[in-house]
């Protein structure tokens, strides 16, 4: 037995602390919104939040996470700067096909939330663990850009 | 009163019976430990074939070795043996028909096994499924080939002889010591080599190359050994292949501990700890580096090797080398990430740490076939600059010469 706090919810699930993490949220607990790319933290497609840093939840197995804060793309909206993040995907219309754009905005959040200085280099860092089949990222570029301005902590 | 004796004579054969059942299972469950705390495993299965059936290529710089079938088939394996020509393998280097072993078996280190262990092993291999699969001749460049020529490496290298406890120590130093010189065979990796191919005993454990990889200096000095880790911290790494800020099993290591040393029992791994820290410190190889500050950002001009960590490193060992969702992923304070040869980060980088029987955030996958040579040559050099502050670089060279060093 697992116990695992997703999206403010506590959970105890029946599966070895061995299985990872992301398996536990897309098949035990049905939010599948976080998605299954590489499998060996390579794309970004699965990144969830631990405590509000971002982390691969395909390489995380699931007994390491008992006491943490895990919050999920369904439940990123909650948060107002996530809000304005979401808000900025839609302006720009970010996504195309979509596939990775959960990892792309849990990253983006991140991003934001633990940086009181941003520019493209800061970009370039926090989001080269994330990649999109679509190549989307100059929209992805754009929209973090805005974010940053409205809150202030764009220093090019 | 027949009946009586009928029933005491059954009793008494089955009494017999059981008790011979068993001491048979004991021997079996010691011979089982003991194979695995000597790893007999690891080199005599070759990739994708049978365990113990042989056939694993050793590339030495004389030649190609191939380890031999110790399954109990008697054809192809060891079936015909005898008890004595298995002690005299293990504890003389002596095959069944007299002919001399190359020292890439260490029974340099199992002559210090005793008769009953080594038999017990042999119990053991000789429960297994008999393999029928040759292994290919080797293929030894002359003079090497003569055989004959160990009769006199042996006269000068091998101390033959069984472990002799030090009353004056301890219980637990002196099975520590047995398994470390014996069954462990530790310096045969971690001994540097002198010229004839033997084991160094001025420098034990005080580090040496082999295949490429590092096996770093395991003598009990502060400065440049394991003397300042605790036991605990040595029993970590020995049962999951990791001590956070200071090791981490890479390459042949990681099989070790994979194969071996997480199957020992608690009181085996501490007592190899006890032993470990107190031998005899040789401040030599790479000193114990002293970890830089936690507070290492992203590099505010980024190079090729920057973006390959931001691309393929980062989101599991962070720009500050804490390790992002494991331990495990800790970079800093390893001697890996302070090398100037960079030989075991470009071990790592190339061939990752694949075993299967790791904890999913304990695996790192092998970038060798996913960057070329370039990428992986400027991404060691950032790795050794941000993490190990050094002013090194590693070429395109090196890393294409690491790639063609591979043991087998």
């Amino acid at each position: 037995m697992q116990t695992v706090k997703v999206n403010n919810q506590t959970h105890v699930v029946d599966v070895p602390g061995d299985m990872p993490l992301l398996w536990v949220l897309r098949d035990i607990l049905k939010l599948t919104g976080t998605k299954f790319g590489c499998g060996i933290a390579q794309c970004g497609a699965c990144t969830v939040h631990m405590d509000g840093q971002p982390i691969r939840s395909c390489v995380l197995p699931v007994g390491d996470v008992s006491g943490r804060e895990i919050t999920t793309i369904e439940a990123i909206g909650e948060q107002p700067l996530a809000q304005k993040v979401q808000r900025a995907w839609l302006d720009h219309e970010v996504a195309q096909c979509g596939y990775c754009q959960s990892g792309q905005i849990m990253s983006a959040v991140a991003l934001l939330a633990n940086n009181n200085r941003i520019d493209d280099h800061a970009i370039d860092q926090a989001m080269a663990g994330n990649i999109c089949r679509c190549a989307t990222y100059t929209r992805i570029r754009s929209a973090i850009q805005d974010v940053s301005e409205s809150v202030g902590v764009w220093q090019p | 009163m027949r009946t009586l004796v009928y029933g005491l004579l059954a009793y008494l054969m089955t009494g017999a019976g059981m008790s011979l059942a068993s001491e048979d299972a004991a021997m079996l469950e010691k011979g089982k430990y003991l194979a695995k705390a000597a790893d007999c495993v690891a080199c005599h299965t070759a990739p994708g074939k049978e365990p113990y059936a042989g056939g694993l290529a050793f590339e030495l710089p004389f030649g190609t070795l191939y380890s031999p079938n110790i399954t109990p088939d008697r054809e192809t394996g060891i079936g015909g043996w005898s008890d004595e020509q298995f002690v005299k393998a293990l504890q003389e280097g002596i095959g069944p028909e007299g002919d001399h072993y190359y020292p890439a078996f260490p029974y340099t280190s199992y002559t210090k096994m005793p008769r009953e262990d080594i038999l017990a092993i042999k119990a053991y291999l000789f429960s297994l499924d008999p393999v029928e699969q040759s292994a290919p001749e080797n293929d030894i460049a002359f003079p090497f080939n003569q055989r004959w020529g160990l009769y006199f490496w042996n006269l000068l290298f091998l101390d033959e002889g069984r472990f002799e406890p030090d009353p004056d120590r301890s219980e637990d130093w002196n099975r520590g010591a047995y398994l470390v010189t014996g069954p462990g065979h530790c310096g045969e990796c971690h001994t540097p080599r002198n010229l004839f191919q033997a084991m160094d005993s001025s420098e034990r454990l005080a580090g040496a190359d082999l295949g490429g990889w590092r096996a770093y200096n395991i003598s009990g000095s502060d400065s440049h050994g394991i003397g300042t880790w605790t036991e605990e911290q040595l029993v970590n790494y020995f049962r999951q292949g990791y001590a956070e800020g200071l090791g981490v099993a890479g390459g042949p290591m990681a099989e070790v501990v994979d194969l071996s040393l997480r199957h020992l029992n608690d009181r085996d791994l501490r007592a190899i700890a006890t032993y470990l820290k107190q031998t005899e410190p040789q401040a030599t190889g790479l000193p114990r580096p002293t970890p830089l500050a936690d507070t290492l950002a992203a590099p505010e001009q980024p190079g090729l090797g920057s973006k390959v960590f931001a691309e393929a490193c980062a989101s599991c060992h962070q720009w500050n080398g804490e390790g992002n969702q494991s331990p495990a992923a800790t970079l800093a304070g390893l001697k890996t990430v302070h090398d100037p040869k960079a030989r075991n980060l470009m071990g790592i980088l190339m061939e990752g740490n694949p075993a299967s029987s790791l904890p999913v955030n304990h695996r790192m996958p092998d970038f060798g076939t996913i960057y070329n040579d370039y990428e992986l040559s400027a991404l060691a050099t950032f790795v050794l600059q941000h993490f190990g502050g050094l002013d090194a670089e590693v070429t395109p060279e090196q890393i294409r010469e690491r790639q063609a060093a591979a043991l087998h």
